[in-house]
């Protein structure tokens, strides 16, 4: 496996930016805002790496919220009760989105009244579908099972 | 232990308790906090202002509280408005819900620290929020492989969008039917943005572009309810999550429509 290492950077970079404009929406405090940026930097660099290393997205987006998730288990001292929100925050950029999308406008292409490849279209519909929910569930469970498994007793 | 045992709190006194920690979970619901989190904190704030048993239940529209304290038991229930994110707030509330949690704190001082939290804690101004969103969702596009002139173009859309969106919502605009008009909106000019600059992936600028509707916290929330013992709310979590997404595609099918990219 070869590792690019400029296109890591590149991800991690705009995942950084991605999940800290996110975090801005949230209403994350500035210094909060860094640790977003840091979160999206790790999950992006993480999910890159695996992808490069010919992962599926599924299991690769598993790890990088993994990933993430243990990050700020660790660092539960400094971020103390935000740690859960930013790792959300961080995985908000491998949210895969624009599959989504892509799958709903493939149903409704399957509703227009000539010109379709039928059995092309239901097959990539379907596929966008299971990539969505598989990725998410991926990632969901990817930043859960560090929390659970690292649980403090603080609140 | 008879009735008239001063020791034991009321149904005035419990019901005051029961409405002030509902009142802290609402706020923590409508921040965005996990169904868990809620539940921890509510019944942390319960047990400060003297309840001696609690019993919590969320809803994706309401919340429901029993407390109870010897032979005393009160029920009471509390709508939820819209779901947003918080995070600022729903820190501060936690941190409350630890101070009353440690005792000293009643349920009037606690629901004016509580309306003093929901007033005073900061949020960015509209306009950096905008812009924020704009950048973020371009940066979103970079990832799937936009180009510069693209990531322009959806920055721009997608700025504007989310300014269009906080005034909408302000206006208390049902909140699917802003996510079909900001997809619309933002997928338009994304596309239009994308075209006038050249990008080779308007297509990709389009999508990027309408990335700031996209659930994301709500999604993951919903799958964390789930797993952690709140099937119900994390369905309907999930279930508002969908429909918003069919929205959104309404918006930006309708956008592909006029650019007339659709047969």
């Amino acid at each position: 496996m070869t590792v690019d290492v400029a296109h890591i950077a590149h991800q991690a970079v705009f995942g950084a930016v991605a999940a800290a404009g996110f975090g801005v929406l949230f209403n994350f405090g500035p210094r909060s805002l860094l640790w977003c940026g840091a979160c999206g930097a790790l999950a992006l660099a993480v999910r890159t790496l695996g992808l490069d290393g010919r992962w599926s997205l599924e299991a690769a987006s598993f790890v990088a919220a993994a990933a993430v998730g243990v990050m700020v288990r660790l660092l539960r001292p400094q971020l103390r009760q935000a740690s859960s929100a930013m790792a959300l925050a961080g995985c908000i950029p491998m949210v895969p989105g624009a599959f989504f999308a892509q799958a709903i406008l493939g149903l409704l292409a399957l509703t227009t009244p000539a010109g379709t490849e039928t059995s092309a279209m239901i097959a990539t519909t379907l596929e966008y579908t299971l990539r969505v929910l598989f990725t998410v569930g991926a990632i969901g469970a990817g930043l859960t099972i560090p929390i659970h498994l690292m649980r403090t007793r603080e609140f | 232990m008879p009735d008239t045992d001063p020791v034991l709190l009321r149904h005035r006194a419990l019901e005051q308790i029961a409405m002030v920690a509902l009142y802290g979970a609402r706020v923590m619901m409508e921040s965005g906090a996990r169904a868990q989190v809620v539940h921890q904190c509510a019944e942390m704030m319960a047990h400060g202002m003297g309840a001696e048993r609690v019993a919590f239940r969320s809803g994706y529209a309401s919340l429901v509280i029993t407390v109870t304290h010897g032979v005393n038991s009160i029920t009471r229930m509390v709508d939820v408005g819209r779901h947003g994110v918080n995070h600022r707030l729903d820190l501060d509330i936690r941190r409350l819900a630890v101070r009353v949690a440690q005792g000293g704190m009643g349920p009037a001082e606690t629901q004016a620290e509580i309306e003093r939290l929901v007033r005073d804690t900061p949020r960015h101004p509209p306009w950096l929020v905008a812009i924020a969103v704009g950048v973020a969702c371009a940066a979103f596009g970079r990832l799937f492989g936009v180009d510069w002139p693209g990531f322009a173009a959806a920055a721009v859309a997608a700025t504007i969008g989310q300014y269009v969106r906080h005034e909408l919502i302000v206006a208390k605009v049902n909140g699917f039917v802003i996510a079909a008009l900001i997809a619309f909106i933002s997928a338009t000019l994304g596309e239009i943005g994308a075209m006038l600059l050249h990008s080779g992936t308007v297509n990709l600028a389009l999508m990027a572009s309408v990335l700031l509707l996209v659930p994301g916290v709500p999604a993951l929330n919903a799958q964390m309810d789930i797993m952690e013992g709140s099937p119900t709310l994390g369905s309907a979590r999930a279930v508002t999550v969908i429909v918003i997404m069919v929205f959104v595609t309404v918006g930006v099918w309708l956008a592909q429509a006029l650019m007339g990219l659709l047969p």
